[in-house]
């Protein structure tokens, strides 16, 4: 896995889909590619009310990704510092066939260039000390992005939170 | 040679689009719109308001700009476009790139080698598709004569024929005689439409291929055509210098019918300077002239006893002499000196008069003929005698009548300075060749007599017309030269070309539009669909055989010699193009498919133009698991990977090379690919995919799953 994490909130996501716009026009994609989406799971009844879920699902940067190992071109790289699955453009020469391998739907097509896409976490606004574009503009602040490590804080605060919910608790 | 402008200037908006530097929104928006307009452009998909729109695109971006940057980048822009405005515009105009920077606007070798540019890979797909009749109008866009050339070419296309590289080139130049002979038997010959006449008048000089080239278009953009001939009939050498079993007399005379139709008149028995003269003619109304004489003088062949005897004939003489009728046997023992198609078109027709034996002498050997090799074939299968390395020295005989001819034997020495061999004589090498008749056909020259009123014309050394040869200007000013007068002896398709090119030029003389400054590349019209077959037939498809008269008939008579191939035959050769328009064998889709996918299903040797290896169409579906990345990175689209009717079909320039049987998702029915493909996956990803999921499915429904699966094993308690 890549040193990062990007967590979603899924209890504050509305699926505004913001954070699928901002990818788009920051790597200037055209229609279909969708590096990152949301998913509408739902809507289910539960306890005789309907609910629904909104899924951000971008790439999970596998420690060992079959897109990379099937990429017959080596366009597809693992990045050996912070273990970013990402295409070189360069070396793409679209046969798709990182997307057929990805149990996840990640690598997309680009109709225009004719080659992958996929959600690199903007490594190159990264490298600039900036967050990926689908974090930053997200509408609830629902996406939340950092290194691995300083993460699990985020979801003990939020669970210890959830827990101490005050109409949904011993209190 | 500098990078095409219309090419720089597409790298430079995507380089600036991508570089991220654009941080307005407005101003990015604007770039990509310029972007999209130039692509098109480059595409030769652009309209005459594509420049207007980038014009008032780049206003809005210099009005909007807020940073001095971006200022900059507008100026950068600006001049790009306006620095290079004809290059853009003649993109636009002539769906053509010069510099054959921007890839899908390059001719094809064919069109890039006919004189007069024909637009070939087009009209072959027309007559492929049996569309004979628009076969010709495509062909008469660049040469009103598609039937005479079609019988007579010398077809410099088929020489740069790329099917040569796989087996045999095209038979380009036949196919067109055949789409003319059945279009006018149809009556579907026609002229295309003409402007009303602009009240100018241009002289024409000669009616010969040249001059009845410019009469045609001169007079489709509206001007008055007058052409004076000296001779009794029209078409000029091709009436006259070929001899009728090449050309039947009805073809000259239909295709320029269809030119006199279009209201050219032609004044007979009219020799310039002496039946009618510039005065005349500028009386008359004349606003430009075009000379269109042609080489009709035969060069001495300067030996001893040459101009003693009477029946030392010169072959164009002698020619012009049969074409207007006079069909008695010049003698009984006939000798032409010369290995040209002049040579052999004389001793032909010689033999045809009745002379009893017919034989060749020329300096050189067999390979080193001017001569079409077909013409040489053909007359020795018609029991012509050739003598090579022959020079001769004297024509002998007595009392005014010939008895033979003295020659020497030479041999082939390659001399310094010189890429031809020269023949040197062997000394003691003496002989002599028994004849009544010697006809000298050693080439010819341009005729000036009456041409002393184009005074401020400049000739060249070689007694050629000087002329500007992208304008075919003469330095008088509103005197324009074509054909054989400007080049000395050369070709129909020359003529044609050239004069051709003198239209456009008297076109915008007469409109006050300044001449261009380098010849025109030829235009492609447009572009038709390929024809679509299997790989195994394109293969497959063999060049016919021409039938040919008997030759016991060829030896007596002057009836048709090749006699053309059968409809079938013609169909199938046409579609043996390889549609060159298209594809520019650049190889890309070899390289990604053997050097990046390691499949390497892609046997086109052809494409390799100093190093071509075995192409077989045939080879590709071993190997092909039709990922698509040849199409991907086919730049012209030339290469096709098509989904239909269940199949995946990867095609190239409508070849079928292989085929493979879509999937689908066992979820949405989406496509997926072949299971050829899945294999190459499964092959690369190995062991570490053991998959839960075990259904075939689309990406989308992928996604869906693992977000599914996401919410279901959320921990309890969170809500």
């Amino acid at each position: 896995m890549s040193k990062y994490y990007l967590f979603q909130d899924t209890r504050t996501c509305i699926g505004c889909h913001a954070c699928e716009i901002q990818c788009k026009s920051n790597k200037n994609l055209p229609r279909g590619a969708k590096p990152c989406q949301i998913i509408q799971v739902g809507p289910k009844m539960i306890n005789g009310l309907p609910k629904m879920s909104f899924i951000f699902m971008p790439c999970y940067h596998c420690e060992d990704p079959w897109c990379v190992s099937t990429c017959p071109t080596g366009a597809m790289q693992k990045r050996s510092s912070d273990g970013i699955v990402f295409v070189d453009k360069e070396l793409c020469v679209g046969c798709k066939t990182c997307i057929s391998a990805c149990p996840w739907g990640a690598p997309q097509w680009n109709p225009e260039t004719g080659k992958v896409e996929k959600c690199d976490y903007c490594k190159d606004r990264l490298d600039a000390g900036l967050k990926p574009a689908c974090v930053t503009l997200c509408t609830t602040g629902c996406l939340t992005f950092g290194l691995a490590e300083d993460m699990t804080q985020t979801r003990r605060v939020r669970h210890a939170e959830a827990s101490a919910s005050f109409e949904n608790s011993s209190f | 040679m500098a990078i095409c402008p219309v090419r720089n200037t597409l790298i430079y908006l995507s380089d600036l689009i991508l570089s991220g530097s654009l941080t307005d929104p407005k101003a990015r928006r604007i770039c990509e719109q310029i972007l999209h307009l130039t692509e098109e452009i480059s595409e030769g998909a652009a309209g005459k308001d594509h420049l207007l729109a980038i014009d008032s695109l780049i206003r809005e971006y210099l009005t909007a700009a807020d940073s001095k940057k971006n200022l900059e980048t507008g100026k950068t822009l600006e001049e790009m476009f306006s620095g290079h405005r004809e290059v853009f515009e003649s993109h636009i105009q002539t769906r053509n790139c010069p510099s054959h920077d921007c890839g899908k606007l390059a001719p094809s070798p064919c069109q890039m080698a006919c004189p007069a540019g024909i637009d070939i890979p087009t009209y072959l797909t027309l007559i492929a598709r049996g569309e004979d009749a628009k076969a010709i109008e495509v062909i008469r866009r660049d040469n009103p004569f598609p039937w005479v050339c079609g019988l007579i070419c010398t077809r410099p296309c088929e020489m740069m024929c790329v099917r040569s590289r796989i087996d045999t080139p095209v038979s380009i130049k036949f196919l067109k005689a055949f789409a003319a002979e059945r279009a006018m038997s149809e009556g579907a010959y026609k002229n295309p439409k003409k402007k009303e006449w602009n009240g100018k008048k241009v002289c024409v000089i000669g009616a010969g291929p040249g001059g009845l080239t410019a009469a045609y278009y001169l007079s489709l953009l509206g001007y008055g055509v007058k052409i004076i001939e000296a001779l009794p009939v029209s078409g000029g050498m091709i009436m006259v210098g070929i001899p009728r079993y090449r050309l039947p007399r009805e073809v000259i005379d239909r295709e320029v019918a269809l030119i006199e139709d279009l209201g050219v008149e032609i004044s007979y028995n009219t020799r310039f300077g002496r039946d009618i003269t510039y005065e005349d003619l500028k009386n008359e109304g004349v606003d430009a002239f075009f000379i269109a004489i042609g080489a009709h003088k035969a060069l001495d062949l300067g030996i001893k006893g040459e101009k003693i005897f009477p029946k030392v004939l010169e072959a164009i003489g002698f020619l012009k002499d049969v074409a207007l009728g006079n069909h008695h046997a010049p003698g009984k023992q006939v000798v032409v000196i010369g290995g040209g198609n002049v040579a052999i078109d004389a001793a032909r027709t010689a033999l045809r008069l009745g002379a009893e034996k017919v034989s060749i002498a020329y300096r050189r050997s067999k390979n080193q003929m001017p001569a079409d090799s077909e013409e040489v074939e053909q007359a020795m299968e018609e029991g012509i005698e050739f003598s090579f390395l022959t020079i001769p020295k004297e024509i002998l005989g007595k009392d005014g009548t010939i008895t033979g001819l003295d020659c020497i034997k030479a041999e082939l020495i390659q001399k310094e300075g010189s890429d031809r061999l020269m023949p040197v004589p062997i000394p003691g090498g003496d002989f002599i060749i028994e004849a009544d008749v010697v006809i000298s056909a050693i080439g010819q020259y341009v005729d000036d007599t009456g041409m002393e009123a184009f005074s401020q014309m400049n000739w060249t050394r070689r007694g050629t017309i000087e002329v500007n040869h992208a304008s075919m200007e003469t330095a008088m000013p509103g005197v324009f030269a074509a054909g054989d007068a400007v080049s000395g002896p050369a070709t129909v398709i020359e003529a044609i070309g050239s004069g051709k090119r003198a239209a456009e030029a008297i076109d915008r003389y007469l409109s006050h539009i300044p001449q261009p400054r380098t010849p025109k590349i030829p235009v492609r019209h447009h572009m038709e669909p390929p024809v679509e077959m299997t790989a195994t037939r394109k293969m497959t498809l063999k060049h016919p055989t021409m039938p040919m008269l008997n030759v016991d008939r060829r030896r007596t008579t002057f009836q048709q010699v090749e006699l053309g191939y059968d409809e079938e035959g013609v169909r199938k050769e046409a579609g043996r193009c390889l549609r060159c328009d298209i594809c520019r064998r650049c190889g890309k889709c070899i390289e990604v498919c053997r050097d990046k996918m390691g499949i390497d299903a892609l046997q086109f040797g052809y494409m390799d133009f100093d190093h071509p290896t075995e192409t077989d169409f045939r080879a590709t579906e071993k190997k092909c698991i039709t990922c698509g990345a040849c199409a991907a990175n086919c730049e012209n689209k030339a290469m096709v990977l098509e989904e239909k009717d269940g199949r995946r079909n990867l095609k190239l320039c409508g070849t079928l090379l292989n085929s493979q049987a879509i999937q689908y998702c066992e979820a949405c029915g989406a496509f997926l690919p072949s299971a050829e493909y899945l294999d190459f996956v499964a092959r690369k990803t190995g062991d570490k995919a053991k998959r839960a999921e075990t259904r075939l499915l689309c990406n989308d429904c992928l996604r869906l799953l693992s977000a599914k699966t996401n919410v279901e094993t959320r921990p309890a308690g969170l809500k």
